[in-house]
């Protein structure tokens, strides 16, 4: 359907581009020599491994069970013997059960069946938490989960926003995999029962929302180059104009919100019966040799991620797993991709442009840009002095996204996320 | 890439810093240092040289003790000069020393002389403001009131005869004297009690509008009185988005338009009431002061609007200068209107308030019964 003006949300900020990736097609990697495959892959608590030491398996084979409603299933991504389950250092220094696969270079499947014309909304759902789906975006909700609302859906709002700076790959998927991309919205909606679809992409990607024009089923909607617009709250009130209540979820206007990437494993689950096992990272940076989008095995160690990308400069300050706002940083390239992965930047000193904190000015920039219009430097003063209560009443801190354009426009360079984060987590513990 | 940074997210951040802001304002103020000079002579330009290096010198020595520089003194120095100063104290003092009259006029025997503004006054006037207005508090961003502002009040109380009396000043010691367009009886102009009753006494304007604009022939502040430089200097200070641009233009509209209103909605007296006195440097430079201003847009609505209110009334009724007292005590109830105008967050809902009303509704139906 032809393109229509999406609204804009008050406050935001602008930020840089930095997309140098956009123009470059997605290569593919060849799969490593051992894919470490972590049992925590998404939101929630680890699945636990259902082959042992030794034991041989196929590409696409469940070899780790979700434990829990909010779990996922993990898969080989490559078919060889388990060579190891035992937990080590993941990206952020913590410690996760890794599952080594060592390729025998056979690469033979073991998809599921492909799901048939006839597939009820029971048997996608049920296809999406087989598959091992998650929110591709970054937080790794599980698919299956947000597939099945607490309240009545109207509308399917896809995410093809990715206002991050850096991150192309949702670009390059909605260039290059249009058809897939719109079936898979197709089988999302029959799974929820819509017939209301609406992708929201910003204004800086005219090809892609070119591409979706022609397809009539679909509401495209041009978004204004805001961040945060990928955010759920934010996308929906600029595609629906609804607004999603305080400490409520989507489905409680009726929408339901899927990123573009997970479209495509979708697409795949259902009609390949392929599960979750590989996706498309941008690797970017001025850290890089080759800023790139490419298509890895997940539990690709990111070392050979790099060195496929050309290398890494010498001058690198800082590694990034995600985005750079809302993205964590990493301890080192000895960890693999996960299937939240969508971006390893390698930044320079001059990109993070890092400098240490001086006193607050009181100037009320990070309130100007707030999108959940909070107060972040009352969050930060209450936190300081240990009055937590005083940052969820003053600072509405409890609301917070986490988007990070309070901390990225602080001319004191005040650590606000961070105190935003300890407050929410002293929180948490007394509730 | 042998050593990493770790640490939450963003992992970038805009380039800007306390400093160049500081610098910005400082760049948006030179314009009105030029016209000083202009309308003021050479001396206005010393005032301001020892008003700064006198606050900036205050901020460093506080911040030196405070830190206990006896210990390890070059190290201390060296933390002070290039992490804790960021030009605030400078932009302080001067925004104080163009808020202070060059000279003034003593009348002995029925003869009027003019002297120049001792060299102590900027001198006390910045310690004041960097020391008992700003470090006091905790230093940038922590205090309460404005504090070039507050020296200026403190100023004007303590030294009436040299703050207050400054009629004459640009005819006796500037380098552009009398007015440039519309030449007039200066005469006329110095026997009033001040420039602005002496301008709207007796039914006739002896400045025109345009002089008030550009300054000529205006006694007054040496900061304040080119509205030109002050509007150049707000040009740029909300291109840079220093300050919202918005903010000043409430203020002003607000005292323009109660003036009007008070003098029972002549419009003549639009333009004379808002380019005359200390209304549009206050406005631009003073009242936009980060830490002293309000946070959410809806409280910083109503500061501006007060702010207006209370200068156009107290004009009205004091006939003298109120500028700076108007936002020492708007700077007061910041953080009242901080504290007690709430900000919605998006998305925010209404709290349902039924229970109380069927409560009420069930006990009059009870009381009925």
């Amino acid at each position: 359907m032809k393109k229509i003006k999406g609204f804009r949300f008050s406050r935001g900020v602008h930020l840089p581009d930095r997309k140098v990736a956009a123009g470059k097609p997605i290569e593919v990697m060849s799969a490593p020599d051992v894919a470490s495959l972590s049992t925590s892959m998404g939101l929630g608590k680890p699945s636990e491994p259902v082959v042992s030491v030794g034991d041989r398996v196929k590409m696409g084979q469940l070899i780790s069970r979700a434990s829990g409603l909010i779990s996922v299933n993990v898969h080989a991504s490559v078919s060889g013997e388990v060579v190891a389950i035992s937990p080590k250092q993941n990206a952020t220094g913590g410690t996760e059960t890794y599952i080594d696969i060592k390729n025998d270079g056979l690469y033979e499947t073991d998809y599921l069946d492909p799901l048939g014309e006839d597939a009820s909304a029971e048997d996608y759902r049920n296809r999406a938490a087989e598959a091992g789906l998650v929110g591709m975006g970054g937080a790794g909700f599980p698919t299956a989960v947000k597939l099945a609302p607490r309240s009545p859906v109207d509308t399917l709002v896809i995410n093809g926003a990715e206002c991050e700076p850096y991150l192309t790959c949702d670009h390059r998927l909605m260039i290059e995999h249009t058809d897939e991309l719109v079936r898979g919205m197709r089988y999302f909606a029959k799974a929820l029962g819509v017939d209301n679809i609406i992708i929201g992409i910003e204004a800086n990607k005219p090809d892609c929302i070119a591409k979706f024009e022609t397809y009539d089923d679909i509401k495209v909607v041009e978004l204004k180059k805001q961040y945060p617009m990928g955010g759920e709250k934010q996308l929906i009130y600029c595609t629906t104009k609804r607004k999603v209540p305080v400490g409520k979820l989507p489905s409680d206007v009726g929408v339901n919100v899927q990123n573009v990437a997970t479209c495509l494993a979708m697409c795949e689950a259902v009609e390949l019966g392929k599960p979750l096992i590989e996706r498309v990272i941008t690797v970017a940076g001025d850290g890089v040799k080759e800023a790139k989008n490419v298509l890895v095995k997940m539990g690709t160690p990111l070392s050979s991620i790099v060195d496929f990308c050309g290398g890494a400069n010498d001058n690198v300050v800082k590694l990034v797993s995600g985005g750079p706002m809302m993205g964590f940083a990493i301890v080192g390239l000895n960890s693999a991709t996960k299937k939240t992965s969508g971006g390893l930047l390698l930044l320079t000193a001059k990109e993070t442009a890092e400098s240490s904190d001086t006193h607050c000015l009181s100037c009320g920039k990070c309130a100007d840009v707030c999108p959940m219009r909070l107060m972040p430097m009352n969050t930060v003063f209450y936190t300081k002095a240990g009055d937590y209560e005083g940052a969820a009443k003053m600072g509405g801190v409890l609301n917070c996204i986490e988007c990070g354009a309070c901390a990225y426009v602080c001319p004191a360079k005040q650590p606000i996320l961070q105190n935003i984060r300890l407050a929410k987590a002293e929180l948490r513990k007394k509730r | 890439m042998s050593e990493l940074l770790v640490s939450t997210s963003p992992h970038i951040r805009k380039k800007t810093s306390t400093r160049r802001i500081m610098i910005d304002v400082l760049i948006a103020l030179l314009p009105c240092v030029v016209a000083s000079v202009i309308f003021f002579g050479w001396y206005s330009l010393a005032i301001e040289a020892i008003s700064v290096a006198t606050a900036a010198a205050t901020e460093i020595i506080y911040a030196m003790i405070s830190k206990k520089c006896w210990k390890d003194f070059r190290g201390t120095l060296k933390y002070v000069l290039f992490h804790n100063f960021d030009f605030s104290s400078v932009v302080s003092g001067l925004i104080l020393a163009l808020i202070l009259p060059v000279g003034y006029a003593a009348t002995e025997g029925g003869i009027t002389s003019y002297h120049y503004l001792p060299w102590y006054i900027p001198f006390i006037g910045s310690i004041f403001a960097i020391a008992l207005c700003k470090m006091l508090f905790g230093g940038t961003g922590r205090n309460l009131v404005n504090p070039a502002d507050t020296a200026r009040v403190f100023l004007l109380l303590s030294f009436t005869a040299l703050v207050g009396s400054c009629w004459g000043t640009v005819a006796t010691f500037g380098l552009v004297k009398g007015t440039v367009f519309n030449v007039q009886d200066i005469d006329n102009v110095l026997s009033g009690a001040t420039p602005l009753t002496a301008m709207l006494g007796n039914g006739k304007m002896l400045l025109s509008p345009l002089d008030l604009f550009l300054g000529s022939g205006v006694d007054g502040m040496i900061g304040e009185t080119c509205k030109v430089a002050i509007l150049l200097g707000f040009a740029y200070l909300a291109i840079r988005k220093v300050i919202k641009w918005y903010f000043p233009l409430i203020y002003i509209a607000t005292a323009g338009l109660f003036a009007v209103a008070l003098e029972g909605f002549d419009f003549t007296f639009f333009l004379p009431s808002v380019l005359s006195g200390g209304l549009l440097f206050g406005a631009v430079f003073m009242a936009t002061d980060y830490s002293t201003s309000p946070k959410s847009t809806l409280a910083n609505i109503i500061y501006y609007v007060c702010l207006g209110l209370l200068n156009a009334g107290l004009r009205k009724a004091t006939g003298l200068e109120v500028t700076s007292f108007c936002i020492l005590l708007m700077n007061c109830l910041t953080p009242l209107l901080d504290r007690y105008i709430p900000r919605r967050p998006f998305g925010y809902v209404r709290p349902v308030k039924d229970k109380p009303k069927k409560e009420k509704a069930s006990a009059a139906q009870e009381g009925k019964a």
